[in-house]
């Protein structure tokens, strides 16, 4: 498939994810998404499965002992300053798994899309925006550069017998790697507008035509908004 | 008609000291090749970005003088205005890519020049025949070599087919045959070149004429036989020279580190296959090869950064490694408390580390704010603090200028003694300098020494 139609379809899943009431639809939303990050190699989907997983269980887990909702109490526990009685009902629950679910959702439509879609096509599709559509594709990319800085980080320390460990460890890591990632978009920034970025007049390359079904994914995926709000 | 003139330009860059161009003039003519030399921090790379009118639009900071390309004054004209007319290749390849595709990556300038669309993909096709590397088109760029990467970003310099192209430090990742052949195709493009490197030989060989620039002055500006007088007199380390021969066994001294029978792959496909290398006490093993050919992988295994996939390694003793552009990757806020990381923060010993390698005095500053060979320096010390018995270094010169290379190579043979030492280079000259032996790892053949 196209990338445009491809990121339309994307997005509107993850819109449908955002405003359906129903839970069993967001679950099959973010279980359709998950299948599909499955396909992206194992090596580049971790971080991005880790993280979307990882903060989905937070939600769920979080979300029930700092709301207060529902009588059906399921455990209690101590009360704390700010936060009151702690406690987990069976609605919050299901509101907190109804959460989760939401962000998983979200997060594998994202992650499907960095992980999946050739942002060069869908760059060259842009008609428009071109420069904010570019400025998200080198954004896409900032993530397993980082990752790639990250790693390289770590072994330069162990390399000098530095053993990199906990949270602490890492936390180091966090402002070099910043001041590292800003130099990298200084000098690509440099070099754009030495290969004539930003200069009008600019032309594109032909891209392919869309077949059958990226014009279905394309007038798919309104539809799908639609019914979510109409259900 | 002079393609490019730089009239008494002097510019420094913002908060910034001392000058980094002062009162430089020159003339540049189409066709020209350029051999521009000098040491780290001279001003070469900001005189390059001056002729592509990055200094002062990108840059900002303060600029006297006229630079004129093409009969443009860059100080009215942006560099994306300029593109087309001139094209700069910079050092790192990978702070250059923009797209993900190879293909992509090629036509995104001929978009920018605003080419004609049914022409992009045509030229785009032929700057990669051209850069020799048509069969990597539909590549993904993230899974290229660096040597790789950089021709990829010299076709995507040769498809806009620039009548001045600039090139700053482009064979620094490169083995010696890919540089030679960059720098062949960059010469013979009928373009005018101006070339900095810190390998001088090549260039040397091909230039019309050599640039010497030093303290921000231009100290020379003659055709290449009076350059190489010139040289001889007075920098006679930038001189064309021949690498010293090395033999390719030894035999002295305790081995610390054995490698035998070694295989490694990434992927499905080993890049190691039964290779073997010992390293002993007081010598020091030069290893070169080929790019992508598993020298950093064959370093990286010797100091247990990676477990082989079959083989056996045997180590005597703490064993370091330094990365290649190790100054990327220094994590704390002073250079002491830095090199201290791998002592247990014995910032006494991190001291006297610091004042091995020249950088005495540098205790408390911000290792970014140091220039790049002190980076190196200091993450030299990093590694040496710990007083290893094996120490690795990848691609030690990278960057470096011969002045700072031969004093590199004394600090690594007045430690030697004490450790077994192996440098992974490309650099033939500096291994000839530098080791007792070379072992050279060769596309699906084994190191064996």
């Amino acid at each position: 498939m196209s990338p445009v139609p491809a990121a339309a379809l994307l997005a509107s899943l993850a819109a449908v994810a955002l405003v359906a009431d129903r839970a069993w639809i967001v679950a099959g939303i973010a279980a359709a998404l998950l299948a599909l990050c499955l396909r992206a190699p194992r090596s580049r989907r971790w971080l991005y499965l880790t993280g979307t997983l990882g903060s989905a269980l937070s939600v769920f887990v979080l979300s029930p002992l700092v709301s207060h909702q529902g009588y059906h109490v399921i455990w209690e526990g101590p009360r704390i300053p700010v936060l009151g009685l702690l406690d987990v009902t069976s609605e919050e629950l299901a509101a907190g798994g109804t959460q989760a679910l939401r962000l998983a959702a979200v997060g594998l439509a994202f992650a499907a899309y960095a992980l999946l879609l050739d942002l060069d096509r869908l760059l060259q599709a842009a008609g428009f925006a071109r420069r904010s559509v570019l400025a998200a594709g080198l954004a896409t990319r900032l993530v397993p550069t980082l990752e790639r800085d990250a790693a390289g980080f770590v072994e330069a320390l162990r390399g000098r017998g530095v053993e990199v460990g906990g949270i602490r460890g890492r936390a180091r890591l966090l402002s070099p790697l910043l001041a590292g990632s800003l130099e990298r978009s200084l000098n690509l920034a440099e070099a754009m507008e030495a290969r004539g970025f930003g200069r009008p007049g600019r032309t594109r390359a032909p891209s392919l035509p869309w077949s059958k079904l990226d014009r279905l994914a394309i007038a798919a995926a309104p539809l799908l908004v639609l019914g979510a709000l109409w259900l | 008609m002079a393609l490019a003139r730089v009239e008494r330009l002097g510019f420094s860059y913002p908060d910034a000291g001392a000058e980094a161009l002062s009162d430089v003039s020159l003339r540049i003519d189409p066709g020209e090749v350029i051999a521009l030399l000098g040491p780290s921090g001279s001003g070469k790379s900001t005189l390059l970005r001056a002729l592509a009118g990055l200094v002062p639009h990108f840059h900002g900071g303060r600029f006297e003088g006229r630079v004129e390309v093409t009969g443009r004054d860059t100080r009215r004209c942006r560099p994306a205005e300029l593109a087309g007319a001139v094209s700069s290749l910079f050092q790192d390849p990978e702070d250059q890519v923009v797209f993900g595709r190879v293909l992509n990556e090629v036509a995104f300038g001929l978009e920018n020049l605003g080419t004609l669309p049914t022409f992009i993909w045509p030229r785009a096709h032929s700057a990669l025949a051209e850069a020799g590397i048509p069969h990597l088109a539909e590549r993904r760029t993230e899974t290229l070599s660096a040597g790789e990467l950089q021709r990829v970003c010299l076709a995507s310099v040769l498809a806009l087919e620039p009548a001045l192209l600039l090139l700053d430090e482009p064979t620094s990742q490169l083995d010696p045959a890919g540089a030679e052949a960059l720098l062949d195709l960059a010469c013979e493009l009928g373009a005018a070149v101006v070339v900095s490197e810190q390998r001088p030989t090549l260039p040397l060989e091909r230039c019309d004429r050599v640039l010497f620039i030093e303290g921000g002055r231009l100290l020379l500006d003659a055709p290449r036989e009076q350059a190489l007088r010139w040289l001889g007199g007075h920098r006679p380390e930038y001189l064309p020279r021949e690498a010293t021969t090395l033999p390719e066994n030894g035999d002295a001294g305790q081995a610390l580190c054995r490698l035998e029978g070694v295989t490694f792959g990434y992927g499905a496909e080993p890049i190691l296959a039964d290779a073997s290398l010992s390293l002993r006490r007081g010598e020091v093993v030069a290893l070169t090869g080929p790019n992508g050919v598993g020298k950093t992988t064959l370093a990286k295994i010797a100091t247990g950064l990676l477990q082989p996939q079959a083989g056996r390694v045997q180590r005597l003793g703490r064993a370091c490694y330094l990365s290649q552009d190790p100054g990327r990757y220094l994590v704390t806020e002073q250079a002491a408390e830095e090199v201290a990381l791998a002592v247990d923060g014995d910032l006494e010993r991190a001291h006297r580390a610091l004042a091995e390698v020249g950088l005495a005095g540098f205790e408390r500053r911000h290792p970014r704010d140091l220039s790049s060979g002190e980076r190196e320096r200091l993450a030299l010390a990093a590694v040496l603090v710990a007083d290893p018995e094996i120490v690795v270094l990848d691609e030690p010169t990278r960057g470096v200028d011969p002045p700072r290379k031969a004093e590199l190579a004394e600090l690594i043979r007045r430690e030697a003694p004490r450790r077994a030492t192996l440098v992974v280079t490309h650099d033939l000259v500096f291994a000839g300098d530098v080791a007792d032996r070379r072992v050279t790892l060769g596309a699906r053949e084994h190191a064996r020494a």
